[in-house]
């Protein structure tokens, strides 16, 4: 690819860096980072400091439904605000990771409320101990209703949670018996929630009355636990919940696992899930780079990215653009560099809808097993909506990111016009340090050639430029991440 | 005043129910207002994707319902983002947009009379109308949020004067929300963003603050709404901490409300009518043990809690009606 004009080798690979962990970067924190150098830039994606996104009163003022967010585009639109106006977005980075892959959807379980508190532990435990957040995510309300472990008794066993630990959100499919999986269940009977029987028929009946919904809160029960001896996975013993975890987090099934997801999400495109039983890892090496980080950290899942982050081939031009932009990445990283949302507004539930438009509507993913991906992303609907969200974005002249970069072209070129492949250039670099193919770059200087003069200090060349920004996010990089 | 002992709240019962789509009932109410005949009025704001909740609906307080007026739109009468109601001169009501930048007048029939108001920060506009009160001459007071000021206008919209800032000092402001007089005459404005509670004079003139940022009994945490009695007890809707505050004029704390709302008679009449909840709701413990302290969280967990207490109301100077945006619904208490 060429690479834009007046970046250079590092601003590019802490750009792509940026792109992996956040949604992108404006020129400013760019710079900012550039500073930091790569390895500072990582340093600081661990010690983030504050967030700084919008504050919940201002938020909860102006939409009171947000307040509760008993409704999909009220909740979604709670976490869109969040990625769109947080400093730390790496936190939402590894919260969309876990949405997906701990997939839970508002759909069955109505509550927005408690959703948005599964999203909040993803944020606080993603990227700690595995064993933790194993142990949040089996109590937490909303995956226990998720997979009604509210049902698991301790003479009745249902096998959905303890199923799902197993294949989905630990160690995939071909690690475990049938019999792993009944006695995993049994070790997670008692797992509830206070108020299950009202709090259930209440989500079945999907109603808010009498009085709005009353956000779940986990309980251990221990007459429903069944304190007979199990054995999982070789072992046995009066296994608990939390036995049962210890157990599968130093399996290497387990890391294996997680890691070919964090490689999907953080690296490159991978198989779809079901076909990894039967499909090895696209890059082995990487897999155990991760796997070995997990065993040398206490399971630690920031310490696996890290070694992701630090290793050559993630740094590697063939890594760079390998993975398509999911709907979400898309949409918020437009909105951080158009300027997005500086205080509340209606618009917010334009830009929750356009991300379901696209196929991915938050905190309703299409199934158990989340969002595919990759080229699931793509369709000839989904492009026209990505095209015209990010185009619409661009051209809007009122937002403060536009006039940002339009100022800053005017900047670099104080005195009269601005030479058109200049203008790309800058473009492509106000944009985030995007890097285009040759052809793209040829097509996009054609474009800006033939509007002739344009001058960044009047509104006819702050128009021009805006239709520059336009073509760039219609291109097929920048549907790439 | 009275002295010696302390003023309390003594819960006495709930109204309200959440009505999505309208009906008996109410959806994340924003304000609530007694008319002279003693029909209380409440405005619900709704939110996005169940916007036929919005709306005023009349009760009182034997649970009466007298039915529902305006929608969500642009038209004459509608509401896009409404935020305080109140009645003035003749009963007519008094309703704020700060959306649409205006003030709407019904009449006592809930008829749409006309409107005023314009966005901008000059003198007669608005940016944010978003608590309403009138004087003893008959004047409304507006709090015009977004620009840190109080607005005072005839109630045919003829603008008289204002005062107020952006700031943290005497009489200056930082998104303040509520406003409501005392029966001597003194303004009270909920100075949301700066935590406290600022008097001032009929005529604007500074008398004093009180408050600071935090969850202690002097402290608050983004209050939203004030009442006062002819005691001169003083009433806060202290919104984050998700509780009522009561004072003696002078400030002395007297006592702090957390709810302890039950089942209503439309809320008991849903439970009646649905089996399978009545059934599991027998087994339902209000105060569950929880894993959290913050008190919104805390609140969404606790159905007889306050969550989101909006706005205040005396009926008949001896009933504290407490309006929860959250829960659909308002507290009724004896101030004792």
């Amino acid at each position: 690819m060429t690479t834009a004009a007046k970046t250079g080798t590092e601003l590019n690979l802490i750009a792509h860096l940026l792109r992996r962990t956040g949604f992108g970067a404006t020129w400013d924190e760019l710079q900012e980072c550039a500073a930091l150098g790569y390895d500072g830039t990582i340093d600081r994606l661990f010690n983030p400091g504050e967030p700084e996104h919008m504050p919940s009163d201002i938020i909860r003022r102006y939409h009171p439904d947000q307040s509760i967010t008993q409704i999909a585009p009220s909740s979604g639109s709670v976490w869109m605000y969040r990625m769109t106006t947080t400093k730390t977005p790496f936190e939402e980075k590894i919260a969309l990771f876990w949405h997906r892959i701990f997939a839970t959807g508002q759909t069955k379980l109505i509550q927005g409320k408690v959703m948005l508190t599964q999203i909040e532990m993803f944020r606080q435990f993603g990227l700690g101990s595995f064993r933790d957040l194993l142990v949040q995510l089996s109590q937490n309300p909303a995956m226990i209703l998720w997979l009604d472990n509210q049902d698991n008794h301790k003479d009745n066993i249902n096998e959905n949670y303890g199923r799902e630990i197993l294949e989905l959100f630990a160690m995939g499919v071909g690690n475990y018996s049938e019999e792993d999986i009944k006695e995993c269940s049994r070790a997670f009977t008692g797992w509830t929630i206070a108020n299950m029987p009202y709090m259930s028929i209440r989500m079945r009946n999907n109603t808010l009355r009498p009085y709005g919904y009353v956000a779940w809160q986990y309980r251990f029960d221990p007459d429903d636990h069944d304190e007979g001896e199990k054995t999982f996975l070789g072992e046995t013993g009066n296994f608990n919940g939390d036995d049962i975890i210890d157990i599968i987090c130093k399996n290497e099934a387990t890391p294996r696992f997680i890691a070919r997801h964090l490689y999907h999400h953080f690296i490159a495109d991978e198989l779809p899930v079901p076909q990894w039983p039967f499909e090895g890892p696209k890059d082995p090496e990487a897999i155990q780079l991760m796997v070995d980080a997990y065993f040398a950290n206490d399971y630690n899942i920031g310490a696996m990215l890290r070694a992701v982050f630090e290793s050559d081939m993630f740094k590697s031009e063939a890594t760079q653009y390998a993975r398509v932009k999911a709907p979400v990445e898309l949409v918020v990283g437009t909105l951080r560099l158009a300027g997005g949302f500086d205080w509340p507004t209606q618009d917010i539930f334009k830009a929750t809808a356009a991300c379901s438009y696209m196929g991915q509507a938050l905190l309703a993913p299409v199934s158990v097993e989340g969002w595919m991906g990759g080229e699931d992303w793509i369709s000839t609907g989904s492009m026209v909506q990505r095209i015209n969200f990010a185009s619409d974005a661009m051209g809007d002249l009122t937002k403060k990111g536009i006039k940002a970069i339009i100022d800053r072209v005017s900047e670099r070129h104080p005195v009269g016009e601005v030479a058109p492949m200049a203008l790309v250039d800058d473009c492509l670099e106000l944009l985030g340090a995007l890097q285009v193919e040759p052809d793209t770059r040829k097509g996009l200087f054609t474009y800006a050639r033939a509007q002739g003069e344009i001058n960044p200090r009047t509104n006819e060349g702050a128009r021009k430029i805006a239709s520059v920004l336009q073509l760039i996010v219609s291109t097929r990089e920048y549907q790439l991440i | 005043m009275t002295t010696g002992t302390r003023r309390s709240l003594k819960y006495l019962e709930t109204n309200g129910f959440g009505a999505a789509q309208g009906g008996r009932g109410y959806h994340f109410p924003v304000d609530i207002a007694v008319r002279s005949d003693d029909r209380i009025y409440v405005l619900s704001r709704s939110g996005q994707g169940s916007l036929n909740g919005t709306g005023i609906s009349v009760t009182d307080i034997e649970h009466g319902w007298h039915g529902e007026f305006s929608s969500y739109g642009t038209g004459d009468g509608q509401i896009q983002w409404a935020t305080a109601i109140a009645f003035g001169p003749n009963d007519r009501l008094y309703l704020a947009d700060e959306k649409l930048q205006r003030i709407t007048i019904f009449d006592t029939d809930n008829k749409y009379v006309s409107h005023w108001g314009s966005a901008g920060s000059g003198a007669g506009e608005f940016d944010g109308p978003s608590g309403l009160a009138f004087d003893d001459d008959g004047n409304l007071l507006i709090v015009d949020h977004k620009n840190h000021r109080i607005q005072r206008y005839t109630p045919d919209g003829d603008f008289i004067d204002s005062f107020g800032r952006n700031g943290a000092g005497d009489g200056e402001f930082d998104y303040p929300w509520g406003i409501t007089i005392a029966p001597d005459g003194t303004t009270y404005v909920a100075d949301w963003r700066n935590d406290r509670i600022q008097r001032f004079t009929k005529r604007g003139d500074f008398i004093d603050a009180y408050g600071a940022s935090g969850d202690g009994e002097d402290q608050f945490n983004r209050p939203s709404a004030v009442a006062v009695d002819g005691d001169g007890y003083i009433y806060v809707a202290d919104w984050m901490n998700q509780r009522v505050q009561v004072f003696d004029k002078d400030w002395n704390f007297q006592t702090s409300a957390r709810g302890q709302a039950d089942l209503g008679p439309w809320a008991a009449e849903y439970i009646d009518a649905n089996a399978d909840e009545k059934r599991a709701r027998e087994s339902f413990n209000p105060y569950p043990k929880l894993d959290v302290d913050d008190p919104h969280e805390v609140s969404a967990r606790t159905e007889p809690y306050f969550w989101v207490p909006v706005s205040l109301a005396l009926y008949k100077d001896d009933r504290l009606l407490v309006l929860e945006t959250a829960r659909h619904r308002f507290q009724i208490y004896e101030t004792v």
